[in-house]
């Protein structure tokens, strides 16, 4: 089937971009991967009945599945929505390249016991954002 | 109907408390008072059946089918138990809220008021519940109820109040283990029908298992070594609270659930001990505590879970006189202590602290107080003539009356002497401590400070304390509620309880005037003894355990989670997609040979052409480097996604699909220009790893569609909605029926989730601070290009937006009501042809992205909040259609109907708010992440943090840390007409405020 071809393709590039350090990269990868599975669900409805499934519109015998499609369509929007709020998340800090989650400034709030714990996260974290870019390379 | 009236008075309190509280502030607690006696009135129809043992059904039980399928009914059903800790609960209830309308700070006091309502409720519900379901949540409920009134007392309440929830809530847990086990051997969840099985006599083992499980869940309730630890630390709620759930309501619930479970358990030996065992060091380490403090209310909390520790002594006990021993200090320790704790918040409030050590003698500056409290403490210590007294008595009468050997009932005796001994020396320690001894050299409140005691305050503290000296002279009034609870507590026929104030030389009275002996010995050495007690607390608090306890699975769990602490995708993924590509590979391999045949005319020429197309997109979005290559990329392949579903025939998909691509890739551009213009190439090891799993992930993906999809016929569902579909709903669009009918539950789900992606946008960038959502330090803007200079048309064309937008925004004026039009007729037609909720929606939202590119200025569109309004319209308006349906057959059940000739049905309601969420979420896509602080003049213009702040105050000056609390200037709107280059001022643009 031609269909589970265009499926392995998207699952292949999707799996390919969310494995990338890039937080848009990764949102690219989700779509592609999205795609995959809006296609799978349609073929369980077997793609040898292909015409809309409007009453007023098509035969009966030759409708395609509606369930299916309407899991898609639902699924669409599900996605639309995690889709922006994930470029959302992308945009907090100066850039979404970077080898660890940029600060939020939350933990510097923190005092008394737990100070201590936290701290030595942030500062780990730190660490980690300063020499990033310099052994990963930028671009210019 | 008796019982349903006090239930429903109350629930009308707790809807009725937001409104109450802003009309009235603090004053609010008097109509809850009020309220509250109102509900007791209701309830004296029931208690006049029960007194009378009458019983009649009618008056005291009501009960409607819940959960019909389980059995489970919401029954409630009076009884002498449910009576008296109903009774308890209103009326001490009702003058702990007198004394809050002066207690409590002036202003709303809405968290304190609504959640005591709440709790109210819930604990006459638990007292009434006649099913074990409902008295579980009930149960539940007012753990909740009492962590909430402790967590609001800010700072300090939080780390008790969680302290609290656990204790209480394991607690609960092994009351549900109870529930269930009962549920599921007996088959019923009705209280009555259970207590009176018989398997409590046949099956020793279960019953054993059971009565430990609700044993400890009364315990954790009532404060029992080891659970105690939890009410000190509770002591960081406000006075009322503790005078009303730490002496009269919350820990007198596990005292309840003992007695209610008492005729099952009341004759098996691991109840028995359990109880008397805990109880007795409960009483002893409560009281040795207590004499320790130096805090009143600390001292009062300790001193309740020494009182408790007596009463679930002679629970355990469980002979007649032992249950009317329990249940007559129930009452008369609910009476006292609630007075006392009220007492301690007086004395707060008139000598400015609760400590003894930093207290002046108060009895000249507070004598009324004093008369107070000393009837009080006389009342715990079980002294004549206090209703204290009696019930000291009749604990003495239970504990002889123990079963087994004839020690036994001595030693309880003499346990229970032994802690009254402790009793009658706190009682000392709080009277002579606050009023007589006074330590005014190291005094922070000098005395002329002291003000005497607000009199509402004095009066309604006094009241349950007062009540406490007749009763225990007409004690003989308490004989039938009494009486009738022992019968509801044992199920043994029928009982004649008779208390008297006297009884004669009796042991009794013998062990009393030793008690009373040995505590005067203690009072009068008290400046030897107590400072030495108070000197060395005692090492192990249940605070620090529990603290400990917290520190190592914080640890462990630390340590757990190191293999895979990391931000890099590849370590989270690795494995899941190892995995995924084995077991469909695998499964290819051992299925290959057996496959049912391809069903004919799957494949069709264009989906060979798409996939050469589609491939072709995706390498390219995987192989650019620059994030605009590869966003043109993407698209592509969305939009050949979309002829793939056209082609598939699924009309209503494909316009979804090419609508959420276009919004999606305006939101794409608005977040790619404030990051930096390439990907970062990856290191080879990642690209090499990246390859290999895609690859495998692909195969995997392929082989398993290949397999298992395609081999069969159209299936019966499919069938199903095709043959009936346009017949049930009278809609010719199959997808759009079962999205907005058939599966409406689904696309409710969906919409929340739409609905909460835009909320958590708005969170989260309103949680970041500013400079790190929107640092200094972002990447240098690229070199100016090379312009003419200044004042020249080409240099005004690049640098000012205005003239730039203007062609835009003339052409917004024409599109915005032509799409407004289609969009409405999508959605009017979706029943019926392709349409409906979202892709209308989508159409509508096009227009928001259409006004804020066409803006020269980057501003919010529309007023503020109005994305979360949509959001949550939507959803309620959603939800409201739902309920609709209720007058149908249940919920989202869609209602046909005509309206002029026209077919129209609540579907359209729901497609409705549909509309509205989706619109919601948009607008703050567009909104929160189109602001640009990377062009232009970074001062002027707003950042993100700033926009996400004015999606709820509305337009600012600047950032809110800045302008806090400046009242935002009216700016003067100008009119179309104005001539802009003559005044410089713009004119008004569509879409801006």
């Amino acid at each position: 089937m031609i269909l589970s071809l265009t499926v392995a393709v998207l699952v292949a590039g999707g799996v390919y971009l969310l494995l990338q350090r890039s937080m848009v990269r990764a949102v690219f990868g989700i779509t592609l991967l999205s795609h995959a599975a809006n296609f799978a669900l349609l073929i369980t409805g077997v793609p040898g009945w292909r015409a809309e499934p409007l009453t007023d519109v098509s035969p009966r015998g030759e409708m395609a599945d509606p369930l299916p499609q309407a899991f898609v369509l639902t699924a669409i929007v599900i996605t639309m929505a995690v889709t922006v709020f994930m470029l959302a998340l992308a945009v907090i800090g100066r850039d979404d390249d970077l080898g660890a989650h940029p600060e939020t400034g939350a933990a510097r709030d923190v005092e008394g016991p737990d100070a201590d714990g936290h701290a030595a996260a942030v500062d780990d974290i730190a660490g980690r954002t300063a020499a990033g870019p310099e052994t990963e390379g930028r671009d210019a | 109907m008796s019982v349903l009236w006090t239930l429903l008075i109350l629930v009308a309190t707790v809807a009725l408390t937001p409104l109450l509280d802003r009309a009235l502030g603090r004053s609010a607690c008097w109509p809850l008072a009020a309220l509250y006696l109102a509900a007791a009135a209701a309830l004296l129809p029931a208690t006049a059946a029960v007194l009378t043992g009458a019983g009649d059904e009618d008056v005291t039980a009501f009960a409607v089918p819940w959960a019909p399928q389980w059995g489970i009914e919401l029954a409630f059903r009076a009884d002498g138990l449910g009576i008296v800790f109903a009774m308890i609960a209103l009326v001490i209830g009702a003058v702990v809220l007198a004394y809050s309308a002066r207690y409590l700070e002036r202003g709303s006091q809405l968290s304190f008021s609504l959640v005591m309502a709440l709790f109210t409720l819930s604990m006459v519900g638990l007292v009434l519940a006649d099913d074990l379901v409902l008295l579980f949540i009930c149960w539940e409920l007012t753990s909740i109820a009492s962590f909430l009134l402790i967590a609001r007392s800010g700072a300090a309440g939080q780390a008790a109040s969680l302290r609290t929830m656990l204790i209480t809530f394991l607690g609960g847990l092994s009351l549900l283990a109870a529930v269930a086990l009962m549920v599921m051997r007996l088959g019923t969840s009705s209280l009555q029908e259970v207590l009176a099985s018989d398997i409590w006599t046949t099956d020793p083992a279960f019953t054993t298992l059971v009565a430990v499980l609700v044993a400890v869940a009364a315990c954790t309730k009532s404060a029992q070594f080891p659970f105690h630890v939890w009410l000190p630390d509770a002591m960081a709620a406000a006075t009322p609270v503790s005078a009303y759930l730490h002496a009269a309501a919350v820990v007198k619930a596990g005292i309840f659930l003992l007695l209610r479970f008492s005729p099952a358990f009341h004759e098996v030996l691991a109840w028995n001990l359990l109880l008397i065992i805990a109880g007795l060091i409960t009483a002893f380490v409560g009281g040795f505590l207590a004499l320790q403090q130096r805090d009143l209310k600390k001292l009062m909390a300790y001193s309740t879970v020494s009182q408790l520790g007596l009463i679930v002594t002679v629970i355990g006990v469980g002979t007649e006189a032992a249950i009317l021993a329990a249940v007559l200090h129930t009452i008369a320790h609910a009476l006292f202590k609630s007075g006392l704790f009220m007492m301690v918040g007086v004395i707060d409030h008139g000598a400015h602290t609760r400590e003894l050590r930093r207290m002046p003698a108060l009895l000249r500056a507070m004598p009324g107080a004093f008369a107070v409290t000393l009837l009080g403490c006389m009342s715990m210590a079980g002294l004549p003539p206090m209703l204290g007294f009696v019930s000291k008595e009749s604990l003495l009468t239970g504990a002889l009356d123990a079963g087994g050997p004839a020690w036994a009932g001595w030693v309880v005796a003499l346990g229970i002497a032994g802690a009254s001994v402790l009793t009658f020396a706190y009682c000392a320690k709080i009277v002579l401590g606050a009023f007589i001894d006074g330590r005014d050299e190291d005094a922070v409140t000098p005395r002329r400070e002291v003000h005497p005691a607000d009199r509402v305050m004095l009066w309604t503290a006094a009241l349950p304390i007062l009540a406490g000296l007749p009763l225990a002279l007409v004690v003989g009034v308490l004989d039938t509620p009494v009486s009738r609870a022992i019968e509801a507590a044992l199920h043994e026929g029928e009982v004649h309880a008779h208390l008297a104030f006297w009884h004669g030389l009796t042991p009794e009275l013998a062990i009393t005037a030793g008690v009373i002996t040995l505590g005067t010995l203690i009072a009068l050495n008290r400046r030897r003894l107590l400072p030495a007690l108070e000197a060395r607390p005692f090492p192990v608090d249940g605070a620090r355990v529990l603290t400990a306890v917290d520190r190592l699975a914080e640890r462990i769990g630390a340590v757990l989670v190191r293999p895979i602490a990391s931000d890099d995708p590849m370590r989270h993924l690795a494995a899941i997609l190892v995995l995924f590509s084995a077991v469909a590979l695998g499964s290819l391999a051992v299925l290959a040979g057996s496959l049912e045949p391809i069903t004919e005319g799957v494949n069709q020429p264009i989906d060979g052409m798409l996939l050469v197309l589609i491939t072709g997109a995706t390498l390219l979005a995987c192989t650019r480097r620059d994030r605009l290559g590869a966003t043109v990329s993407i698209s592509a392949v969305g939009i050949l996604a979309t002829v793939q579903i056209l082609a598939l025939g699924a009309p209503d998909v494909a316009l979804t699909q090419l609508l959420v691509e276009s919004l999606t890739i305006i939101v794409i551009m608005l977040v790619l220009q404030k990051l930096p213009r390439h990907f970062e190439p990856p290191t080879r090891s990642r690209h090499r790893g990246a390859v290999v799993l895609a690859v495998l992930a692909g195969l995997a993906a392929g082989a398993a569609t290949f397999l298992f999809a395609g081999r069969r016929d159209r299936s019966e569902v499919a069938e199903y909605y095709i043959a009936n579909a346009e017949e049930i709903t009278g809609g010719h669009n199959i997808v759009n029926v079962i999205l907005v009918e058939f599966r409406a539950l689904d696309t409710l789900g969906e919409l929340a989730v739409l609905g909460m992606a835009g909320v958590a946008i708005v969170a989260v960038l309103s949680s970041i601070r500013h400079r790190f959502i929107d640092p200094h330090d972002r990447p240098e803007p690229d070199a100016p290009a090379a312009l003419r200079e200044e004042g020249t048309t080409a240099h005004r064309a690049i640098t000012s937006a205005w003239s730039n937008a203007a062609a835009l925004q003339m052409m917004v004026r024409v599109t915005a009501p032509i799409l407004a039009l289609v969009s409405a007729m999508l959605f009017l037609r979706g029943h019926n042809a392709p349409g409906g909720g979202f892709i209308a929606a989508l159409v509508g939202s096009s227009i928001v992205a259409l006004l804020y590119l066409s803006t020269s200025r980057d501003r919010q569109i529309g007023p503020p909040r109005l994305p979360l309004l949509l959001i949550g319209a939507g959803i309620a308006v959603a939800i409201g259609s739902g309920v609709l349906g209720f007058a149908a057959e249940g919920f989202l059940e869609p209602l046909h109907g005509y309206l002029l000739g026209v077919h129209v049905s609540s579907s359209m309601i729901f497609d409705l708010g549909v509309y509205l969420a989706v619109l919601g979420l948009v607008m703050v896509a567009v909104n929160l992440l189109g602001t640009s602080a990377a062009v232009g003049d970074p001062d002027s213009e707003e950042e993100t943090r700033e926009r996400a702040d004015e999606a709820f105050e509305g337009e600012l000056e600047g950032p809110l840390e800045t302008i806090r609390g400046e009242r935002a200037p009216r700016r003067r709107r100008v009119g179309r007409g104005t001539a802009h280059l003559s005044s410089g001022t713009r004119p008004k643009e569509v879409g801006r405020r």
